[in-house]
């Protein structure tokens, strides 16, 4: 039953999730909480053309990646980031739209033979190299030492932006490190589910565990322990049925999900008819909030 | 915060002539008094009408355009609870651990000693045994006074209400009273927005406010028909056989 994971490449690809998930987990939960999902998706879904340039001129592909991403983080994420009431959603997706058809008029006809764009689009995670476990692993360290540093602010400026100034943390440079992670960590996802799957790792658990928790720490062991749950799972269904792996994690990301959309609902209608009264739901954690 | 503290005069804050504003047009001027430690001072004033604006310059949020404010010590904000959110994750201690952040390098999180002194500011709120329940299931006064705690971690000195009793019940707001009363007794300046022209006749200043200062001083001196007239026009609605004066204004803060 578990022979696929005795596969050197299988063995590569479980690496890398494992080692994915604990920043695209513990991000994830900043992600959902400051409704930088759609933003999360786009900048993702931009380095599209960043990878086909960098495949047709023969450079690393994360590199153009990253430079694209991070042109998307200085933009839009800047905006969405000023003002979290604000809705940039709009402009989000046309920017997300340009850079789609951009890659695809370059992937189509300027450099059709140098790049695959299913993998580019949707992962490659049974043919990992050294470079993109090394880049997984740094990027989740980063993460990590982030959120240890500067979650504080994080929190207090989500929680209220004006007050915090008040209070004297200024929201600005460590909201910029913020977006600055979320274009990281797309990166490193990509190598896994493509630009196009990346929010089934770093929105998705973070939105399905929301429900259940009231508090930061445990909202994040959860969400990292199930994004690498997905990522294992997937890994080894996709082996077992043939299937792309990046699809075949994003779709069991969906689908647990819908199932804890589907409790949530549940335990909102019992709780609403059971013992009754606001004071029975009063201390009983919020609904989700993912933006857009 | 402006500018350093004159501590010859022995005031927490100091305004002269201080107007500010939003765009070209003042929101707010001429506002000139001296806040002692120990003062409550009821700030009235319509909605629209500056208290906002006021509380925004104190704090250092807002550029002062004319005049001068000078602030002793740091200056805190108990915001109105509505605008923070509601649905997050975090615990009372969580919320009033967010006044230490600014005290630290930024690349430290909160250590024993900040965790101490959250506890130590929850209990002086009388809340110490509510620290680990989630904010958002707190009742509005408790929420109120998590936020006070919030000011007190940072050893606030100036302490800026807005519209602390909305929404509370009379038992909630007998407790923000006493509560209000023994900070002042502590030798902190509080400064109150409020709409209850009976309660603010119990405390040490009034400040009305209309676009401009309509008047500062005593209550007796103040809270007078043609003051509050000038303050809140049409707003002013007089009730009781005793002519006790009171106001109708909808509750949302300008």
């Amino acid at each position: 039953m578990f022979e696929p994971f005795t596969l050197p490449f299988v063995q590569r690809g479980l690496w890398e999730v494992l080692l994915l998930s604990a920043g695209a987990g513990v991000l994830g939960v900043w992600i959902v909480l400051r409704g930088l999902a759609f933003y999360a998706h786009g900048v993702a879904a931009a380095t599209f053309p960043g990878l086909v340039l960098a495949a047709g001129l023969g450079f690393a592909g994360p590199l153009g990646a990253l430079a694209v991403a991070l042109v998307f983080a200085g933009t839009v994420g800047r905006l969405a980031a000023r003002d979290d009431a604000a809705d940039h959603g709009t402009l989000t997706a046309m920017v997300l739209v340009g850079a789609l058809a951009v890659g695809v008029v370059l992937a189509s006809d300027v450099y059709p033979r140098a790049t695959d764009v299913q993998s580019l689009l949707f992962g490659s995670l049974l043919v990992i190299s050294e470079r993109d476990l090394v880049i997984a692993g740094a990027v989740s360290a980063a993460v990590l030492v982030a959120t240890l540093a500067l979650g504080p602010r994080w929190l207090t400026v989500g929680f209220d932006r004006s007050g915090a100034r008040a209070l004297g943390v200024r929201g600005g440079p460590s909201d910029a490190v913020l977006l600055l992670l979320v274009a990281l960590v797309a990166v490193a996802a990509l190598s896994a589910v493509g630009s196009l799957l990346a929010a089934a790792v770093m929105v998705i658990p973070a939105a399905t565990v929301r429900p259940w928790i009231r508090r930061m720490r445990p909202w994040q062991i959860t969400t990292v322990l199930l994004t690498a749950v997905h990522g294992v799972c997937g890994l080894w269904l996709s082996a077992q049925t043939n299937a792309p792996p990046g699809a075949t994690i994003a779709v069991l990301a969906g689908g647990t999900f819908a199932v804890s959309l589907l409790a949530r609902v549940l335990r909102d209608h019992l709780r609403s008819r059971g013992a009754g009264g606001p004071s029975a739901v009063a201390d009983r954690p919020a609904g989700l909030g993912v933006g857009a | 915060m402006s500018a350093p503290a004159t501590s010859a005069t022995g005031a927490l804050l100091e305004l002269d002539g201080v107007g500010a504003g939003y765009d070209d047009a003042l929101a707010l001027r001429d506002v000139t008094f001296r806040a002692e430690p120990g003062d409550r001072i009821a700030v009235l004033g319509p909605n629209g009408g500056g208290k906002t604006t006021l509380f925004r310059v104190i704090v250092g949020e807002l550029a002062v355009r004319t005049g001068t404010a000078r602030t002793a010590g740091d200056v805190a904000i108990v915001p109105q609870t509505e605008r923070s959110r509601l649905d997050f994750p975090v615990s009372a201690l969580d919320v009033v651990l967010m006044g230490t952040i600014a005290a630290r390098p930024w690349w430290r999180g909160p250590r024993r000693a900040d965790r101490d002194a959250a506890r130590d500011a929850l209990a002086a709120v009388d809340l110490a045994d509510l620290a680990d329940r989630s904010f958002g299931s707190l009742s509005g006064g408790q929420r109120q006074r998590v936020f006070v705690a919030r000011a007190l971690v940072r050893q606030a000195r100036v302490l800026l209400l807005d519209e602390p009793y909305r929404g509370l019940d009379t038992a909630s707001a007998r407790r923000l009273d006493e509560l209000i009363t023994r900070l002042a007794g502590e030798g902190r300046t509080l400064l109150i927005a409020t709409h209850d022209v009976a309660q603010a006749r119990a405390w040490d200043r009034v400040l009305c406010v209309n676009g401009r200062q309509v008047a500062f001083g005593s209550p007796a001196s103040t809270l007078t028909p043609e003051t509050l007239a000038g303050t809140y026009g049409s707003d002013l609605l007089r009730v009781d056989a005793d002519g006790e004066l009171a106001v109708v204004a909808e509750h949302h803060c300008g």
